[in-house]
């Protein structure tokens, strides 16, 4: 499907950098092309979002962004501060609808089910799609607590006195997920020896660690992460990424990074958002970083503008 | 005065302390310390004027202590200025330092003008303005070293040289001639002004002793910060240390240690009854008062106080944290929230009496018309309500928003939300709150007298034994509690009834006036001692949050 798509636009690039001379002055607003955005992928559409738009109060943060996201693959969301990137991430989970200020038009369909309609269940809708802040934010508990703690409120794992009394207590349980989800965040090795020590006592990367971990502990189907590796060394920062690569096996991430190499590193598709909160180019990574169909994507990618 | 202006002038990073000047200036520091602390004794009547320590009268060492360090201040400043010490001192001591120097020797000046010269008040106005003129001019106008230290020192050594002269003395009386009759006396004023000359030159030597400057000027608030916080402790600690040396004769009036020496404790619970005796007889928080006692004591006010205060808790805690959860979690932001925030803030402020009379004549009447345990209970349960609506309020609001998100993003409930991750995380704070709420409740008079009822000498029969008296009944509500609606005592009422009876009312007890000390020390314990329950929880919960 992919490659039936490319002729068009290629010729369409060349029409743009020859036809619009406003563009290489800097200033013009170059107009954004519905085919840039137009990306085909084969197979389902994990979520699929039909013109989102979203206020903060009279802010127009996000214009009319409609983009569809493959199943099990990494997506990169790209673009200068302040352009929407975390605004767009948040809408995924509908964690926006806990902003006052905002209002939220349009459609997100989750395989095919709306989220955005009256008798959407948010547990289950959280559940199944995860998500990790762009600042690291553990519960002020124990480690071993942060990871247990989705898993216990939702009633998959029970400890304590009364499950203990009942009969139901599955600690080993409890156990074996902690050290899975330690693991798959590449933190278990750091902390295997202080699970009951308090969170807020990590560093901040190891917090961010942490987040991830708790993200993976409720086994969700889409993982959203805003920046994950932003506090990371180069080294958790290439765990991490093996991590995700491990993820787009099974689950569809979608991931907000400024760190332009990470983005074509890691992602198999590349969405720019440019200021003003439009999607203004969306296509395989390799297709974004080599041949962007926008001069301003361009730009922004080569480290011009943004 | 070049070195002045340039502003890139730089001192030594490194200054030698070990200087005898700077011994000088140290020793003018702890002089006035030692002022501060005698006076301060003198004011609270630890020490008499006329005591005499080694042969000399207070008021005597006190004018010593005073001249000896206005002249040690006065020395340094001027030294340094004609360069004998080596400090680093900026320009003006400041327009606030000029201000308080001029404003008291003001009044220095006019005291002394119109009191001791006996000018009329336009004379003394102008001897008063013109002085207070020229030490604003001297302390702002010339160099900080002289500018700060001169205006204090003279200010120590001239109150030194009246009381060494005798002009102000223990005896010495100053009639205001009000219509009222009001006066200063010696004893009052002689420590008032060695306090206050002791902190004014205290503070200019400290600037000295930090060689002036930015440094000087740092040491000198530090040592004004620390006066300060001592004699807020200290004034503390006499308070418990007067209560405590007044009670403690009559607390321990007839104490016993050894096996078999205490009373028979008896507790049933569900049918159970455990007994025990205790290793120790402490009569006076063990009985209550009656003809047969060998000693009489306060017991059944000090457990009334103890289930006044435990009733009240377990009836305000849970219904304000459950407010200040609707209020934070859910109610939306706006008026209403707005209007239970002034009802709350309004209801904390609310006199205790009219807190009192809302239970005398609303929960009495329902309560089977007789003042009760219950009705007090109820009463100061409203009272604590509003402080801890509003410090769990608060604690919540404290709460970072990321954790709320966290556990939103992880699919938790609000509800599951607030009660493990909001809850635990502001616990520290409402604890806070009741804390400072018990402190209030625990010695609260007035809605006692209203509620509850008492008496003087209160008999060991009418100790409330409120969980023996619950029992079950075969019918609606199934269970009951007469002792809860029995009228009971707590102590600071019955020390209130203690003082007002006079003299006259002696009861069965041998010694009322010492009995009342102890009642008082036994208040004071047991109110500290929910202090420190409040403060342990505190702890516990907040090393709970963050180990
Ligand atoms: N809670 C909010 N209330 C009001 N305005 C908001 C809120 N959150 C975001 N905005 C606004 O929406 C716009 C987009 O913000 P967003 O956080 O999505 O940017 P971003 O692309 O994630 O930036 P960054 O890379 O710096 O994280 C910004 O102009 C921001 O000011
Ligand atoms: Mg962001």
């Amino acid at each position: 499907m992919s490659e039936t798509t490319q002729t068009p636009t290629e010729s369409q690039q060349n029409t743009t950098t020859t036809g619009e001379p406003e563009t290489t002055a800097g200033e013009t607003e170059e107009q954004v092309r519905e085919e840039w955005r137009d990306y085909q992928f084969a197979g389902e559409a994990k979520l699929s979002v039909e013109d989102l738009d979203v206020y903060y109060g009279d802010d127009h943060a996000l214009k009319g962004v409609s983009m569809d996201i493959p199943e099990n693959s990494v997506t990169a969301l790209i673009g200068p501060s302040g352009c929407g990137k975390s605004t767009f991430l948040r809408c995924l989970n509908r964690m926006n609808d806990r902003v006052k200020s905002a209002r939220i038009d349009g459609s997100v369909e989750l395989d095919g089910e709306e989220i955005y309609q009256e008798g959407v269940n948010l547990v289950e809708l959280r559940k199944r799609v995860g998500m990790v802040f762009q600042s690291p934010n553990p519960f002020p508990k124990s480690i071993a607590e942060n990871i247990s703690y989705g898993p216990r409120k939702h009633g998959d794992i029970e400890t304590g006195l009364l499950a203990r009394l009942l009969g139901r207590s599955n600690e080993d349980e409890r156990d074996e997920l902690v050290e899975r989800c330690l693991r798959d965040a590449a933190l278990w090795d750091e902390v295997s020896d202080r699970l009951d020590d308090n969170a807020l006592g990590l560093s901040g990367g190891q917090q961010q660690r942490l987040c991830i971990a708790r993200c993976l502990s409720v086994d969700p189907e889409v993982i959203l992460m805003d920046e994950p590796a932003s506090a990371l060394d180069p080294i958790a920062t290439a765990k991490i990424e093996d991590l995700i690569d491990d993820l787009s096996e099974h689950y569809t991430v979608v991931i907000v990074t400024h760190n332009m190499q990470q983005a074509a590193r890691i992602s198999d598709q590349t969405a720019v958002f440019l200021t003003g909160g439009e999607l203004v180019e969306y296509d395989d990574t390799e297709k974004i970083f080599e041949q962007p169909e926008s001069q301003r994507v361009e730009e922004y990618i080569s480290g011009k503008f943004g | 005065m070049a070195a002045e202006t340039d502003t890139r002038n730089r001192n030594p990073l490194v200054r030698d302390d070990a200087s005898g000047t700077g011994l000088v200036a140290a020793g003018a520091v702890g002089l006035s310390a030692l002022l501060f602390v005698v006076s301060l004794a003198v004011l609270f009547q630890a020490v008499d004027l006329t005591d005499a320590v080694a042969g000399v009268p207070v008021v005597t060492l006190l004018g010593g202590g005073l001249v000896v360090l206005g002249a040690a201040t006065v020395a340094f400043g001027v030294g340094s200025r004609l360069g004998f010490v080596e400090t680093e001192p900026q320009a003006s001591a400041g327009m606030l330092a000029g201000v308080v120097f001029a404003a008291t020797w003001v009044v220095v000046a006019g005291l002394v003008a119109s009191q001791t010269l006996g000018l009329g008040t336009a004379g003394w106005l102008v001897a008063s303005l013109a002085v207070g003129g020229g030490v604003f001019a001297l302390s702002v106008g010339t160099r900080e070293d002289v500018g700060s230290t001169v205006p204090a020192g003279a200010l120590a050594a001239m109150a030194g040289l009246v009381f060494l002269a005798g002009i102000i003395g223990p005896e010495w009386v100053w009639d205001l001639g009000f219509e009222q009759k009001a006066s200063f006396t010696g004893g009052f004023t002689v420590p008032t002004v060695t306090l206050f000359c002791s902190l004014v030159a205290g503070w200019a030597s400290a600037k000295a002793y930090g060689g002036f400057g930015a440094r000087g000027r740092h040491t000198g608030a530090y040592t004004l910060v620390y006066l300060n916080a001592g004699s807020i402790v200290g004034v503390l600690f006499l308070l418990l240390a007067f209560t405590v040396f007044k009670g403690i004769s009559g607390l321990v009036n007839g104490f016993a240690v050894g096996l078999g020496a205490g009373p028979e404790s008896t507790i049933v619970l569900l049918g159970q009854s455990i007994s025990w005796e205790w290793p120790f007889y402490l009569p006076f928080v063990m009985n209550g008062v009656g003809l047969t006692n060998d000693f009489n004591g306060v017991l059944p006010a000090i457990v009334g106080t103890v289930w006044l205060v435990v009733g009240a808790v377990l009836f305000a805690v849970p219904l304000g944290v459950g407010a200040a959860v609707f209020l934070t979690e859910y109610a939306e932001r706006g008026r209403f929230t707005q209007a239970v925030e002034v009802a709350t803030n309004g209801l904390w402020s609310t006199p205790s009496i009219v807190f009192g009379l809302f239970g005398f004549a609303f929960l009495i009447p329902r309560f089977g018309n007789g003042k009760s345990l219950l009705s007090g209970m109820l009463t100061l349960g409203f009272m604590l309500l509003p402080l801890v609506v509003i410090t769990s309020r608060e604690a919540m609001l404290s709460v970072p928003d990321e954790y709320r998100d966290a556990s939103a993003a992880l699919g938790v409930t609000k509800w599951q939300t607030i009660r493990s991750v909001v809850l635990p995380a502001a616990l520290p704070g409402v604890v806070t709150g009741i804390i400072l709420g018990v402190g209030r409740i625990a010695g609260e008079t007035a809605p006692i007298l209203l509620t509850m009822a008492g008496g003087v000498f209160v008999p060991g029969s009418q100790t409330p034994d409120v969980i023996g008296g619950f029992a079950f009944t075969s019918t609606p509500p199934f269970v009951e509690n007469p002792v809860l609606l029995d009228a009971a005592s707590a102590l600071p009422y019955q020390l209130y009834a203690l003082i007002t009876a006079g003299v006259g009312a002696s009861g069965n007890v041998a010694n009322p006036d010492e009995f009342k000390w102890a009642t008082a020390l036994v208040l004071l314990v047991v109110v500290l001692s929910f202090y420190a329950i409040g403060i342990a929880a505190r702890y516990y919960f907040r090393r709970e949050l963050n180990q």
